[in-house]
């Protein structure tokens, strides 16, 4: 009966919902990736503590991050992978009366390592389905017409 | 052979269906309605101009006006950001749009409205909408209509140091072509939208020919800068009286070329360098 009564209080004990005093910290982390620019006076010293601008594509005209670029006039950044934000992010230094802007094409958080294609250049999804089509039967009748039985 | 045939008719009248589709489409789009805005041309002297400013060698500097001519100014909406590099013209600018201001040449007065003015207002156009993140623009000899005949940019004002007054008028004939890349500034410039209107400014740092007491005179700036104090000496009576010419012959050759220096590295976009073209 002890050793019943022993099992049923354990199993009591643990059940029942315990009220948790939520005042811990919490860290969560994940790989991702970075963009650092460095800025320079046409004179190669580093624009140090110089104030940044970071312009995403989705909204050219409101300040997507601020910040201040370090001692070596550098400053590090990590793109979303926002559908919205392919394209080119603009990068506004400014210091003692000087500024200076620049684009960096980012696709899916990542540098694009080619241009972003021109609209104009591009081909629809139809228009590469058509020539696909084409070169298919371009190399069927080919293989057709070199199998047929001569008579 | 028949099967052949049929496969052949099949996929060639495919191709040609999809394709006349494709063109439909692609018609459709192009037929969607292009929408546009305001988009101002603005110039600007800053308060260097509004309000005075104390040159490098501490002369105050007071402005009455400061007549620039302009012409031939188009603001252009490039993908990614242009960054003008000395031997760039406005052929360089690779742009998906353009608007141009100006049929006529057009004299401003930089100090116009006092030491809280806004910047002014040269012309306003309808514009597609966009970001017109490049500017090109003109200072061109004005005609005989102009307040500065025979002139592209006119100084009128005084300085005062030590309880010495010298009031000066300043004539340069500086044809010059600025291409540059956007405007630098607290705020972003040149978005047209179809109910918010957008600004592209031409900015001229006038701290680039008298310097600034508030930079350090080291400072490449001071360093690169005339100063007031050698057009001071070449006053009569108070006053100095001279265009580009007479000033060439009496500074001396080192401080001419400090002053048409200057003079051709006035042109910004706010913050923004431009660069000189040559053509």
């Amino acid at each position: 009966m002890t050793r019943f009564y022993f099992w049923l209080t354990l199993v009591i004990a643990i059940a029942t919902p315990k009220q948790v005093l939520a005042h811990g910290a919490n860290i969560e982390y994940q790989e991702t990736t970075a963009i650092t620019i460095q800025a320079k006076y046409d004179d190669g010293t580093p624009m140090a503590d110089a104030q940044v601008v970071v312009y995403a594509p989705s909204d050219l005209a409101s300040p997507w991050l601020k910040g201040t670029t370090d001692k070596s006039g550098r400053f590090t950044f990590a793109p979303n992978a926002d559908e919205d934000n392919v394209g080119n992010w603009d990068i506004k230094v400014r210091q003692s009366g000087h500024g200076d802007i620049t684009s960096i094409p980012i696709e899916k958080g990542k540098l694009a390592v080619n241009n972003m294609p021109a609209s104009s250049a591009g081909y629809t999804p139809s228009q590469k389905l058509v020539m696909a089509a084409a070169m298919g039967w371009g190399f069927l009748g080919t293989a057709l017409f070199f199998s047929r039985k001569s008579k | 052979m028949n099967r052949v045939s049929t496969l052949f008719c099949g996929i060639t009248l495919s191709s040609v269906i999809l394709t006349s589709v494709i063109q439909r489409n692609e018609k459709k789009t192009i037929a969607a309605p292009i929408k546009e805005g305001n988009l101002a041309f603005v110039v600007n002297g800053e308060d260097f101009v509004r309000q005075g400013f104390v040159s490098k060698d501490n002369w105050e500097v007071n402005f009455d006006h400061v007549y620039i001519n302009v012409d031939d100014t188009v603001a252009y909406s490039t993908s990614s950001s242009f960054e003008p590099q000395k031997g760039d013209t406005k052929e360089s600018i690779d742009h998906q749009d353009k608007v141009s201001f100006l049929d006529t040449p057009k004299t401003a007065d930089l100090a116009e409205g006092g030491t809280d003015a806004e910047p002014i207002l040269v012309s306003k156009v309808n514009a597609t909408e966009g970001f017109y993140n490049a500017l090109s623009w003109k200072l061109i000899t004005a005609d005989s209509q102009s307040a500065i005949s025979g002139k592209t940019m006119v100084l009128i004002g005084k300085a005062v140091k030590d309880g010495e007054t010298v009031n000066f008028n300043l004539g340069f004939n500086n044809p010059t072509e600025y291409v540059c890349g956007e405007f630098i500034g607290d705020e972003r410039q040149g978005v047209v939208a179809a109910d918010t209107p957008g600004t592209v400014e031409a900015t001229f740092h006038f701290d680039h020919i008298f310097g600034d007491a508030n930079t350090p005179i080291e400072d490449a700036l001071n360093q690169d800068a005339l100063g007031f104090q050698p057009i001071a000496e070449l006053a009569s009576n108070g006053t100095v009286d001279l265009d580009d010419m007479d000033l060439a012959s009496q500074l001396s050759a080192q401080n001419y070329q400090k002053l048409t220096e200057a003079i051709a590295g006035l042109g910004h976009v706010g913050e923004g360098h431009c660069v000189i073209s040559n053509d």
